[in-house]
């Protein structure tokens, strides 16, 4: 018998045909990834096969049992990991134990040794609120949820979102281990590297589903989709200097939009960022790694005036961090994941209202609207509501946003979360785009494919940076095949405890 | 531990970590009866009087004197005329002025002139200053010559009070703080806290788990069932010993009905949380659609009976109205249940009527 049997399932929202007769089957004990882009119905099928939302049309069956009527034996077989954490973060990591534990009609004690691995990572923090985790720990802890009443078909839509490289790989090992207790595992992803690890996967596509096959089969029959090839940078980024740079140091002092000496934040006597020294090249696209935890966001929330440093200097766009916020974020952009655009206007009057607020005059707006629409063939979608836009395409309007007002240096934050690999590559040629017109981009990544589009790149391990170079001199000086190996030796050594 | 008590002992945790909502939860209830009890008064106390005393004779005096030692006027001054008097009122010197005009040694008229600015308060001061006045010539005329005085007196009509014989408003406000919060609390804080799971997205793992969804939500309204027993021996006790508002009646009904009004209260939480997607939609459908025609058309302010016809109707259909009626009964005027049946009954008609709604429109999936 099959674990999973997904017969002919469709499913509409309205006028919006989220799945079309997709079948497949899943045997007891695989791994299956369910890939493809952003809203290509992952979702809707997890929750089909979750009993959350019922099927159009076609049938659906888990370990034999219809999900529809036998919804409640259903519910006892699976074990459900949503898109977000779906943890209490103001209960401890034992208390969401022990609370899920219940809620299956079994205990921490009796399923301990289906979560051993998982769970045994996080014991150490039973006492400490969820809410407090990092990424890479909550993510640990909701699968550790999801397992503990030892289900036989694990559910997890895109477990790895927002986490960290080194946190993802461990999660796949761990994932790989189930097999031996014979949970059958539905994973969606959109991580080359995860698909890999999978037996089988099935490629959906506008709710259609194009292929199912070995991950290797998959990809190259689609690798235009998920291996898109670099984007090519048309003019060659200022050749990094090697170290010798005494001679020139006046003028390269000069033409460093981003200075940093020695900057230090202190939470109590916790070094968050601890004495951190580098800078960055006008017209640079500068790499900023380092796993869940590492500092990232507390560094770039001080260069960018959110913050104020504890100790330490810099300058931005030749503006004091420390003294000259107004200044700084005059001549910045910024994008985050979390906060991009308002969706409930319109792209154009998101446009006016950014743009306004670095008060560029309402002609230039206008102007320069158009002329940002076409380039982005968003031109039919002027007056759309942000929030009926793709994420894709919610990321690109983010970022030409963020750029609309000519920052001499943008921050961008993860700007590229959840997103399959061919938005990810448009997203790039952006960025590139942006680069040869003269801004600085500084972006941080979780995408190690991302990271090799670099101009230079710096690694922050436990609040310090750990090694800067361009990724070449990266790999040689660490002697890996690629970055992402780079950055998971360089990450495992990280002493800190997940904060 | 069966599922039940965990979700049980879950929800208490999220209560009791939420600090801020708990000081908000139980501070709302003080300071508002403190509010009403002492500072928001419309008790007549401290009105500051100006007397016009053209000509003193034994009679006036005795009424002069009432007003000054009654505990309802606060002699300010006294003014020579009457217009002197009336520019204190406009001054904002005073707020009453009674003038007394004589002739020799009878008092031939009594003029009594009120800043009726706002009129229900101006209402009672002038049956306040009537009622000092008249007790004092009365009084007068029947001690020194009780023969003389059967011939004089008029026939005055004596008002009492029954159960709230000082007049004091506390004897009002308490039964309304009563209804206002716990449906408050109860719909409120219930409607957000499942709410706040949908946003969460454990709402999601929740459904997707064998557990019934009906013990989920039963179990996630039991803390906010102890909650709003809490809150009320709070109220009960704050009346009873900060406000001496005495407890006329028996406490088991008064728990019986209020924990009626409760279910009822609860039940309208669940069926603002089946419509609200968000903890912002949750928390502005119950603050409009429950708090406004709470404090504006259950009686609590404002006396049902001199609302216009439309607005009685829609009195009609708002619950506190009820509990609020069956409360003054009970609480106050000490009544048995026989005379709260009519209340009870409605508030078990609207509480089964909604409990259904809820019950009906709650989803076993997520759409």
């Amino acid at each position: 018998m099959n674990s999973i049997a997904v017969d002919h399932i469709s499913k509409r929202y309205g006028t919006l045909q989220a799945l079309d007769d997709i079948t497949f089957t899943v045997s007891p004990g695989e791994v299956f990834g369910l890939i493809g882009p952003d809203g290509a119905g992952k979702t809707s099928l997890f929750r089909i096969l979750a009993t959350l939302i019922r099927p159009s049309s076609g049938t659906a069956r888990i370990d034999g049992l219809d999900v529809e009527r036998e919804m409640t034996q259903v519910r006892r077989r699976i074990g459900y990991m949503p898109g977000r954490f779906s943890l209490y973060p103001d209960l401890t990591v034992r208390e969401n134990l022990d609370f899920f534990a219940t809620l299956f009609g079994t205990s921490v004690d009796e399923g301990y040794d289906s979560i051993r691995a998982i769970y045994g990572q996080i014991e150490r923090f039973a006492q400490r609120r969820a809410g407090d985790l990092s990424g890479g720990m909550k993510q640990k802890l909701a699968l550790s949820c999801a397992l503990v009443h030892r289900p036989s078909i694990l559910l997890l839509d895109e477990p790895t979102t927002g986490v960290d490289p080194v946190s993802r790989k461990e999660l796949w090992e761990l994932l790989g281990t189930l097999k031996e207790q014979g949970i059958t595992v539905l994973a969606s992803t959109p991580y080359s590297d995860e698909i890999r690890r999978c037996e089988r996967v099935a490629f959906l596509h506008h709710g259609q589903l194009q292929g199912i096959g070995t991950p290797d089969e998959i990809l190259s029959r689609f690798a235009g989709i998920f291996l898109p090839p670099a984007p090519e940078r048309h003019i060659a980024p200022n050749t990094p200097a090697p170290i010798a740079e005494n001679t020139q140091s006046q003028h390269s002092q000069q033409d460093n939009i981003i200075e940093v000496k020695h900057l230090v934040k202190s939470f109590g006597t916790f070094r968050a960022v601890d004495d951190i020294t580098f800078s960055v090249r006008r017209g640079e696209i500068f790499g900023f790694l380092g796993a869940n935890g590492a500092g990232k966001t507390t560094a770039m929330h001080m260069l960018t005036g959110l913050n104020q440093p504890t100790e330490g200097t810099g300058t931005v766009a030749g503006f004091d961090i420390r003294t000259e916020h107004e200044q700084v974020k005059r001549h910045i952009g910024y994008m985050s994941q979390k906060f991009s655009l308002y969706g409930d206007l319109t792209v154009a009057e998101n446009i006016r209202l950014f743009a306004g607020i670095y008060g560029m005059s309402s002609s230039d707006i206008g102007r320069k609207t158009d002329e940002l629409l076409q380039q982005l063939h968003f031109a039919e979608h002027k007056h759309s509501r942000v929030d009926s836009l793709p994420l894709g395409w919610k990321q690109k309007l983010a970022f030409s946003v963020a750029i609309f007002h000519r920052p001499d240096v943008v921050f961008l934050d993860e700007p590229t979360g959840g997103v399959d690999p061919q938005t990810r590559r448009q997203f790039w040629e952006l960025i590139y785009q942006a680069a040869e017109s003269g801004i600085t981009i500084f972006v941080t990544t979780h995408y190690m494919d991302e990271a090799e589009y670099c101009d230079r790149l710096s690694i922050m391990v436990d609040g310090k940076i750990e090694a800067i170079g361009t990724p070449e001199e990266l790999k040689q000086r660490f002697q890996q095949p690629d970055i992402d190996h780079v950055f998971t030796l360089l990450a495992r050594r990280a002493k800190r405890s997940d904060i | 531990m069966t599922a039940f008590q965990s979700f049980i002992l879950k929800e208490s945790r999220h209560i009791l970590r939420d600090k801020r909502t708990m000081l908000i939860l139980f501070g709302m209830p003080v300071v508002l009866m403190l509010l009403f009890g002492f500072a928001i008064t419309t008790d007549v106390r401290n009105v500051r009087t100006v007397v016009v005393t053209a000509a003193m004779n034994p009679q006036t005096q005795r009424a002069v004197e009432a007003l000054r030692t009654s505990e309802y006027f606060t002699l300010t001054a006294i003014a020579p005329t009457a217009e002197a008097a009336k520019e204190m009122i406009r001054r904002q010197k005073a707020d009453i002025a009674i003038i007394f005009s004589a002739q020799g040694k009878q008092t031939a008229g009594i003029q009594v002139l009120i800043d009726g600015a706002d009129p229900n308060m101006s209402q009672q001061w002038a049956n306040y200053a009537n009622g000092v006045i008249a007790t004092a010539l009365n009084n007068q005329q029947h001690s020194p010559s009780p023969a003389a005085a059967g011939s004089l007196a008029s026939p005055t009509v004596s008002t009492r009070l029954l159960y709230n014989p000082q007049m004091r408003s506390a004897y009002n406000f308490v039964p309304a703080i009563m209804g206002m919060l716990l449906m408050l609390i109860c719909a409120m804080m219930t409607s957000i806290s499942i709410v706040r799971e949908k946003e969460r997205g454990t709402m999601e793992v929740m459904l997707a788990s064998p557990v019934h969804p009906l013990m989920f939500i039963v179990g996630k309204l039991m803390p906010y069932l102890a909650l709003a027993f809490a809150i009320l021996c709070s109220i009960l006790l704050l009346a009873r010993f900060v406000l001496d508002v005495p407890i006329a009646g028996s406490f088991g009904m008064i728990l019986a009905v209020s924990t009626l009004y409760i279910v009822l209260a609860l039940a309208l939480g669940l069926l603002i949380s089946n419509v609200a997607r968000t903890q912002l939609v949750a928390l502005l459908m119950s603050a409009m659609v429950l708090l406004m025609p709470i404090v504006m058309l259950s009686g609590m302010l404002f006396p049902v009976e001199s609302m216009p016809h439309v607005l009685q109707y829609v009195s009609a259909a708002i619950p506190p109205r009820y509990y609020i009626q069956a409360m003054r009964k009970l609480l106050i005027m000490g009544v048995g249940v026989e005379s709260v049946t009519r209340e009870i009954a409605i508030l078990a008609a609207m509480a089964s009527l909604l409990l259904t709604l809820a019950l009906a429109t709650f989803h076993k999936r997520l759409e």
